[in-house]
């Protein structure tokens, strides 16, 4: 079912572009937005990596600027902030930037961490909790020729096994020669997450980690798979699907809204964060390309 | 209850009941074609008078003694006829066509005259004719895009036949194709309609004041009747366009050597071939793109008093890129209907209708092949009883059966892939509503429709049915300002035919129409109606792959209340006509969806909708000229549609997708002389509502958007010039050629905005810039047009 999911939803977001014959202007500099107050902003969470394991956890705080602004979002850099896990609080000291770390913190598996933020006066929260991810059971890539809908190269693709009689949700990551690589493609939401509702316990064969991402013969090719909750996925979904939504859909178009973040601010509940807190086991594997 | 309501219709009945009257009645046909003509002036003495009724037939009681009949229909020529009255008469009349000569054309926007006196308000009569001289859209004649025009209606998007009525959206509006249900009334992705204007006679569309003989969408009533065949002669036509060709015959049944036949019949179709130019394209070289449909009508007197009529309807629409995906939708429908003149005071009229619309979509991609299938099947049975008690008083009653088959989705594996089947659970209903319609006239000034509908809806097995947590499938959570799944407990099995929901709803309507004087009146209507289908679509475009859901457990039945007050006014002799309407509309229990709803292969699309109200009011003004060389009209709205929902917009109201403040179409038909013909119509409106984004972050190596109201933005303002040329054929040549150009001085309208990142492709992958910008897509720039059209 995730397949037939991923295939599906790839295809119709691209047709809906083949088939309008439509003119399409670039109109940046015609149009004044409104713009609203800053909100705060985190990036990033807590990663429990087996294959190569983190230095530190780190997380990255900036403000919301205006959509059409060339500026880089302002940083964070005044904001006191500590992660706990009911007994342990660990403080994230400022690095610099906006980015936050910790060397101390070792994420373990089922536990819930809680992200405390206190920043000009009010304090936001927000909780995640840490689901472990199955092992690949096999790594490997693919060549494919390309269509009108894909590109050409070579694909990273795995085999893993859904552990059964537990809920778990997926997410994706390529990375190019150690660095992340995504597209903002329609088919995202489809294809970059995934959930077992459909084949809890099974093993899934031959799946793409990122059907959009082609690697050529030399390229040092990661792909990731992580353990995500639900909470995190419904945020992802909507995320790849508001970043996706480029051009007139076959499949539709929702109405966009604010992706709500798991962060409350617990003195003014009106005045929202944005961005996601979350926690994830990673599995990694990497291949360097070859004929 | 029924009883009350019987009884006060019985001593209605007793009060108009009047002693020592005859009933003169009859049909009333088109002379060359014998086709039966609806919404025919009947005028006794000038004093009284009635129209046809949709299959010709009318009745009327009067005194006895010597009368004068006057039968008129604008564009055909009046019949007057004295009379003289000593028991029951049966008269039938033959109207025909003015003849083509230049001071007497005539073209009319709706039966005009009628509007005054008639009851009925918030409604527009188009004639294939008419709609047949309006500039093409897109090289090709399209009914919905006609009715676009009128106050009060109004485009989902550019180029889309899907329409919005009085701020409803568009599957609020009931499409009947001779009383059959169209679920998805596009082709080709919305930009044409499924009906054929050749096979079409006439549409009526109820914007307001609809009476209790129509149910089941709240919003409007589009009534559209397909042409009966020409009794008299075989004939044909054919229709060669740029982007499809169309061929129709007609003619008698069992003619013999009679005037007219016992019956007759008509046969249309069409092809589009827009994808004949697709191998010019290299990105399109293995692309299908394709609709045809096909129209029959068969209808056979049986005897004087009865009838009976096939009709049916098959569309097809085939969108395939080869080897990689196939997408297939359409309609079908078939309708066989028995009229029956039991006396000269009772029509009757039985219908029994199959209609179907489904769509299939194959994915091809090597190793997972699959075919995704989805339907809505229904079924009708509709007996109505229309009885002319007497003059202005008629009273009509019947009962409309219909049974739901939804089936959301099969998936099957193609070419022997590993894809797992998957069945999603079919659902089914019944609804039953039984109505009555009385029209009465108080007075030579003061005439009433009014009427009640009893609706009752039934969901019924066999289905299984989640039990939730908090017994509703999501909770609003007003900390994150979301709605949260809930979990499922277990599930009911409900057996075949077992009533798992049921719905009773009365839906009373009230029309009032007082005539000030011969040429001026004033009208009022109320109207409740309930819907019990939510289509279920994160599209404001059509879109073929909609999901119907019925009311049930977890969906309530959407309903509206709406006021209308109207001023109308006739001058110059009927040349021109005026109108002035004023609608407010209260909506209940619409839907829309959560944030972030995720529709494509949910099963339990109850998880993703919410419910919440609605209202629209608005000004519609309209301005017609009925007659000279120059006809047309210009009709402005200015009308507000908002809708408030918990979860969206901070829970406040919110202007709905469809809110257009301003909108003007200026329509003009222009007869130069025997030969040309020339159309022209305007259209501006308002831009449509949107969010734009007020700020942005980065998450996940994306830019994302961040936003603060729904629908707080505009589109820019839309406008476009449409123009046509028809040059018609010389005395006994048969030929028409129509010359047009759509969209003339192109335009280029804001179909959408889209703000986003920028990316830069680099070895075939859009590699985002970590920059943003905003681009406008626009549907259609200016598009000419040829069509010729031969008679035979």
């Amino acid at each position: 079912m995730k397949t037939i999911k991923r295939i599906f939803g790839l295809n119709i977001m691209a047709l809906g572009c083949v088939f309008f014959l439509a003119c399409e202007t670039d109109v940046t500099d015609d149009i004044d937005l409104a713009s609203s107050p800053p909100k705060l902003v985190i990036q990033g969470g807590l990663e429990r990596n087996l294959t190569s394991p983190l230095v530190q956890q780190e997380i990255l705080l900036t403000v919301t600027n205006d959509f059409l602004s060339e500026e880089p979002n302002p940083a964070v850099t005044n904001a006191q902030v500590s992660i706990t896990d009911g007994t342990t609080v660990w403080q994230m000291n400022h690095q610099g930037s906006g980015v936050y770390s910790n060397t101390e913190l070792s994420p373990q598996i089922g536990t819930t961490y809680t992200m405390i933020i206190e920043w000009e006066g009010e304090t936001y929260q927000g909780s995640d909790t840490l689901n472990e991810v199955p092992r690949f059971d096999r790594f490997f890539t693919e060549f494919e020729e390309g269509t009108i809908f894909s590109p050409e190269g070579y694909f990273l693709k795995f085999d893993t096994t859904d552990p059964a009689n537990v809920e778990n949700y997926y997410y994706y990551r390529a990375f190019r020669n150690g660095e992340f690589v995504i597209v903002p493609d329609p088919g995202n939401a489809q294809i970059l997450i995934a959930s077992d509702e459909f084949n809890d316990g099974q093993q899934i064969i031959g799946a793409d980690i990122n059907g959009e991402v082609p690697f050529q013969v030399g390229e040092l090719a990661t792909g990731q798979q992580l353990g995500i909750s639900e909470e995190y996925f419904d945020y992802l979904f909507q995320l790849f699907t508001q970043t996706g939504n480029t051009g007139i859909n076959f499949g539709g178009n929702p109405p966009p809204a604010t992706i709500r973040s798991n962060l409350i601010n617990l003195d003014t509940p009106g005045r929202r964060a944005v961005g996601f807190f979350y926690t994830a086991d990673v599995e990694e594997a990497t291949i360097t390309i070859t004929e | 209850m029924k009883k009350t309501v019987f009884c006060i219709l019985m001593c209605i009945a007793h009060s108009v009941w009047s002693q020592n009257e005859y009933t003169i009645s009859g049909y009333v046909k088109e002379f060359s074609s014998g086709e039966a003509l609806f919404g025919v002036n009947v005028l006794i003495d000038n004093t009284m008078g009635t129209t046809t009724n949709e299959y010709g037939f009318y009745s009327i009681s009067l005194s006895g003694g010597p009368h004068t009949i006057v039968v008129s229909y604008l564009g055909f020529q009046t019949i007057t006829e004295p009379i003289t009255l000593e028991g029951d008469r049966r008269i039938n009349f033959d109207l025909r066509e003015e003849s083509n000569a230049l001071d007497e054309v005539v073209v009319t926007s709706s039966s005009k005259s009628n509007d005054v006196r008639s009851v009925e308000m918030s409604v527009a009569t188009l004639k294939t004719g008419v709609i047949k001289k309006l500039p093409p859209a897109i090289g090709e004649v399209d009914v919905l895009k006609s009715i676009q025009l009128l106050p009060g209606v109004s485009s989902v998007s550019e180029g889309s036949s899907g329409f919005n009525v009085r701020g409803g959206s568009s599957d609020q509006n009931l499409v009947l194709l001779d009383d059959a249900t169209i679920f998805n009334a596009s082709h080709l992705l919305g930009f044409f309609s499924v009906f054929n204007a050749d096979a079409v006679k006439d549409v009526k569309l109820y914007k307001g004041g609809i009476p209790a003989t129509f149910g089941g969408r709240l919003s409007s009533v589009l009534d559209i009747k397909q042409k009966e065949g020409n009794l008299k002669k075989f004939g044909g036509e054919l229709g060669i366009g740029l982007i499809s060709s169309r061929a129709l015959i007609e003619g008698p049944i069992a003619k013999g050597d009679s005037d007219e036949g016992k019956g007759s019949y008509l046969l249309a179709g069409r092809r589009s071939y827009i994808d004949l130019f697709a191998p010019l394209l290299d990105d399109l070289e293995d692309t299908q793109l394709y609709f045809y449909d096909i129209n029959l009508k068969v209808n056979y007197n049986l005897n004087e008093n009865n009838r009976l009529f096939l009709s049916g309807y098959f569309g097809q629409d085939k969108f395939a890129v080869e080897n990689i995906f196939g997408n297939t939708y359409g309609n079908s429908s078939a309708t066989l209907r028995w009229t029956s003149v039991l006396s000269d005071k009772l029509f009757l009229q039985t219908s029994g209708i199959f209609s179907d619309y489904n769509y299939e979509v194959d994915v091809l991609t090597s190793g997972t092949e699959f075919q995704w299938e989805s339907s809505i099947v229904n079924y009708n049975f509709k007996p109505r009883l229309s009885w002319f008690i007497s003059s202005g008083n008629t009273l009509k009653t019947g009962v409309d059966f219909t049974y739901y088959e939804f089936n959301p989705g099969e998936i099957s594996p193609l070419n022997n892939s590993n894809t797992t089947p998957q069945d999603f659970q079919e659902k089914f209903a019944l609804e039953t509503a039984p109505y009555v319609d009385f029209e009465q006239k108080i007075s030579e000034k003061l005439s009433l429709q009014y009427g009640l509908r009893l609706s009752f809806f039934q969901r019924i097995g066999e289905e299984s049915v989640p039990v939730y947590e908090n017994g509703e499938p999501l909770t609003y959570n007003p900390t994150l300002d979301l709605f949260e799944e809930n979990t499922i407990l277990s599930e009911t099995q409900f057996g075949s035919g077992d009533v798992i929901e049921s719905f009773t709803n009365l839906e009373p309507r009230a029309s009032a129409r007082f005539l000030w004087n011969e040429t001026t009146s004033v009208k009022a209507s109320y109207n409740r109606n309930y819907q019990y289908l939510h289509l279920i679509s994160n599209s404001a475009s059509a879109t073929p792959l909609d999901i119907w859901a019925p009311s049930g457990p977890f969906l309530r039945p959407q309903f509206s209340d709406q006021y209308a007050l109207g001023y109308f006014k006739t001058f110059k002799d009927n040349t021109f006509d005026f109108s002035l309407e004023a609608y407010y509309k209260d909506l209940r229990d619409v839907t829309d969806f959560v944030d972030g709803a995720d529709l494509l292969f949910e099963e339990d699309v109850e998880t993703q909708v919410v419910q919440g109200d609605g209202r629209a009011y608005g000004l519609e003004f309209q301005l017609n000229k009925n007659s000279g060389k120059l006809t047309g009209w210009l009709s402005y709205t200015l009308s507000r549609t908002e809708r408030q929902i918990l979860g969206i917009n901070n829970n406040e109201y919110y202007p709905a997708n469809n809110d257009q403040t301003h909108e003007v179409s200026l329509v003009g038909i222009y007869q130069l002389n025997d030969r040309w013909e020339f159309g022209a119509n305007f259209v501006y409106g308002s831009g449509r509502p949107v969010t734009f984004p007020t700020g942005k972050f980065e998450q996940e190596g994306l830019i994302v958007a961040d936003f603060d109201n729904r629908n707080g933005n505009r589109l820019p303002a839309f406008h476009r010039l449409d123009l046509s040329a028809t040059l018609n054929p010389k005395k006994g040549g048969n030929g028409t050629w129509i010359f047009s150009i759509a969209n003339a001085y192109n335009r280029q309208n804001a179909a959408t905005i889209f703000f986003r990142e920028r990316t830069q492709e680099i070895n075939d992958v859009d590699i985002p810039l970590g920059t943003t910008e905003a681009s406008k897509f626009s549907f259609l720039g200016i598009v000419p047009s040829v069509t010729y059209q031969f008679k035979f």
